[in-house]
């Protein structure tokens, strides 16, 4: 019964996701947006309904996750005749992957990172130069990204004990405006113009440039690098998640909550700081290599501290330390600018206004992360007893 | 000689700036990223002010000068007050980084909508030359009188902001709340009018800083906000964040340092701003607190 209710939630939601994906006129896009909203509203006012919903989800965790990644799987098959949009999901699964990363740092320990771009360009770059300079295969490139991400950062770890707060602010927004006027003036990483012809992956002899034929369908080739995205942000979000309810995740917030306590119980405040802006380094890297690989093509103006922007957004909206959070604001301020692309030159403006008025009205998120709850039973709310 | 007159000029647009953003941080504890941009619209509004001179035959050259400047600081002032009240002052009991993302995104929105609304946006703009042309020499340094009329504005309204701040009564009111918010409020301080004047002032600050620039390089962009904010947001950090002094030691500073660096270092007018940056992060690195900044003790 409840496995049924879940299956018809998330295929109605589903199905309302890939609607508004194929919509092209402008009046179902707007038909569609009401829908929303008033579902939205219902869920929100009506209270039993969210309730309802809550112990459902809160008790199916593992059934409605599987129903969702079914889901997933599907997705290229609806959208065969629309590449583009198999491309941007993809690119959503991209800055899913990187605000996994950028989550751990700002959200789970409270190091404050304001150069991913910065790190995803490592991560893009050293792919791009590696392959097309060095001409290393493609796969041990992708997988020196992350790694080379995670050494560079390296050089903040200075900064980050000594400094906090609004200035080390400061110092990450330095750093990407290095990063970006060094890729921009050096020769060898090709200025302005960037790293042309990446090459493409070949795993078990087939090429991702080649479109898969699955089931006797054929799909575009993007569904390739979707279905890798897919596979690498189910890998990571699951180990995140791990980390997150270890007593390793209960550490960074007690480095995040209060420094001066976290030291009298003998945590090494140094030691988790720089172990999480590591570990989130190479997932923003991670995120950086598969974007060079799948696109083939990267320029300074891709890693811009703008750039940067649009990832804390992702984790602020998202909800600081809340992992489903963050990966469903990856999801809408990517697809979103995409969707309303016809809105020409007021699109960022509007994205802008949009951005601002959700923090006000919530500045805690879409989805913000709960209290812990030790010896409780998902779905129990947190004061009542086990 | 002539690098340390360019440096300064820069240095003194930079403290203008960066007196705003340690203004808004000394009262409200924020940091107002969309400074930048305010400063981007100071600039614009006095183009569009000349413009308007010229619709309306106004040609005196004695009074379009000030003029401009007086319209271009009431109009940014204004819209700094409004982006305060909008932005700023509901947001400044939320996390740091909220409001870090919500002004830096009223940045955005401010740029787009030059950008969208005023005709042609996107196009670089030739700003008038208000101050008369025309040099002399000394020592083999080539002074323009324009020069020396930005040197004058910008030590001016450095003077202004000092004694406003020092000598009035609304001064001492700022200078109360950025000591203590609640006892400045118990001793009957009003806040809001407070908060109010001090963007009104770090704004109109902006937009001279901002007018010069326009003067300076004789071009205006929508997108000369994002630079001018990180810059003016580091001078003000190296001179220590809540110093007013501070802001402008640390912008003297920044403005010379980078064209030092471009004049100097071989191949440096394209990596002078990694040079300034990569000081600022070794100067935060060694003295996190700026150069007046206060010593940060914790209690516990």
């Amino acid at each position: 019964m409840a496995l049924l209710a879940l299956l018809l939630i998330e295929g109605g939601l589903y199905a309302l996701f890939i609607a508004c994906l194929e919509a092209t006129e402008t009046w179902t896009l707007l038909a569609l947006g009401a829908g929303i909203a008033l579902l939205i509203a219902v869920v929100r006012w009506v209270s039993w309904v969210e309730e309802w919903l809550f112990a459902l989800f809160g008790h199916h965790r593992v059934a409605a996750l599987l129903i969702l990644g079914l889901f997933a799987l599907t997705f290229p098959f609806f959208l065969r005749t629309s590449p583009y949009w198999i491309f941007v999901v993809t690119l959503g699964l991209i800055y899913g992957m990187i605000a996994l990363g950028l989550n751990l740092q700002l959200g789970t320990a409270g190091v404050i990172n304001l150069a991913g771009a910065a790190f995803s360009g490592i991560g893009a770059y050293t792919v791009g130069l590696l392959t097309v300079r060095v001409g290393l295969p493609v796969f041990a490139a992708f997988l020196l990204g992350p790694v080379v991400a995670m050494l560079i950062g390296a050089l903040l770890f200075v900064p980050i004990l000594k400094t906090r707060g609004h200035y080390l602010a400061l110092v990450t927004i330095a750093f990407v405006f290095i990063f970006n006027i060094l890729v921009n003036n050096l020769a060898f990483t090709g200025g302005p113009q960037g790293i042309k012809n990446i090459p493409t992956v070949e795993l078990f002899g087939h090429l991702f440039t080649r479109s898969p034929v699955l089931f006797g369908v054929a799909l575009p080739f993007y569904a390739n690098f979707f279905y890798s995205a897919l596979l690498l942000i189910s890998l990571a979000g699951w180990a995140v998640w791990r980390l997150h309810n270890s007593w390793v995740g209960l550490t960074l917030n007690t480095v995040r909550d209060d420094e001066t306590v976290a030291k009298c119980f003998g945590v090494s405040i140094a030691r988790w700081k720089l172990l999480a802006f590591s570990l989130g380094n190479v997932l923003i890297g991670l995120g950086g290599a598969f974007y060079a690989v799948m696109v083939g093509f990267i320029a300074p103006a891709n890693f811009t501290f703008g750039d940067s922007l649009i990832m804390v957004s992702i984790v602020i909206l998202g909800g600081l330390d809340s992992i489903p959070g963050v990966l469903v604001a990856a999801m809408l301020l990517i697809l979103l600018p995409e969707r309303f692309r016809f809105l020409h030159e007021y699109r960022l403006f509007l994205y802008g206004v949009a951005i601002v008025t959700m923090l006000l009205v919530r500045p805690h998120g879409l989805w913000p992360s709960g209290i812990r709850r030790y010896g409780l039973h998902p779905g129990t709310s947190a004061g009542s007893p086990p | 000689m002539q690098q340390l007159l360019n440096g300064l000029m820069l240095g003194l647009m930079y403290a203008l700036v960066a007196v705003g953003f340690t203004l808004f941080f000394g009262v409200l504890n924020v940091i107002h990223f969309a400074h930048g941009d305010i400063y981007m619209l100071g600039a614009f509004a006095a183009l569009a002010l000349t413009a308007l001179w010229g619709i309306l035959g106004v040609d005196v050259s004695w009074m379009v000068v000030p003029l401009t400047f007086v319209g271009a600081m009431v109009l940014t002032g204004l819209f700094g007050v409004l982006a305060g009240r909008i932005c700023v002052k509901p947001l400044s009991k939320s996390p740091p980084l909220v409001i870090l993302l919500a002004t830096l995104m009223l940045g955005v929105v401010i740029r787009e909508g030059v950008l969208i609304f005023y005709p042609r946006g996107a196009d670089p703009k030739l700003f008038p030359s208000l101050f008369p042309s025309g040099f002399f020499e000394v020592a083999g340094a080539i002074i323009r009188y324009e020069n020396l009329f930005i040197l004058a504005v910008g030590f001016g309204t450095i003077v202004v902001v000092q004694q406003l701040i020092t000598r009035t009564r609304i001064g001492a009111a700022v200078r109360a709340v950025a000591q203590d918010p609640e006892a400045a409020m118990m001793m009957g301080v009003d806040m809001d009018r407070t908060v109010d004047f001090t963007f009104l002032l770090g704004s109109a600050l902006a937009a001279v800083a901002g007018i010069l620039n326009g003067i300076y390089y004789s071009e205006v962009m929508f997108t000369m906000g994002i630079t001018a904010g990180v810059i003016g947001f580091s001078s003000a950090v190296i001179g220590g964040l809540g110093n007013i002094y501070g802001a402008i030691v640390g912008g003297l500073l920044f403005g010379v340092l980078q064209t030092f660096a471009a004049a100097f270092i071989p191949g440096g007018s394209e990596f002078k701003d990694v040079f300034a940056f990569g000081v600022v992060m070794l100067f935060l690195v060694f003295k996190p607190t700026g150069i007046l900044g206060e010593k940060e003790v914790q209690r516990v």
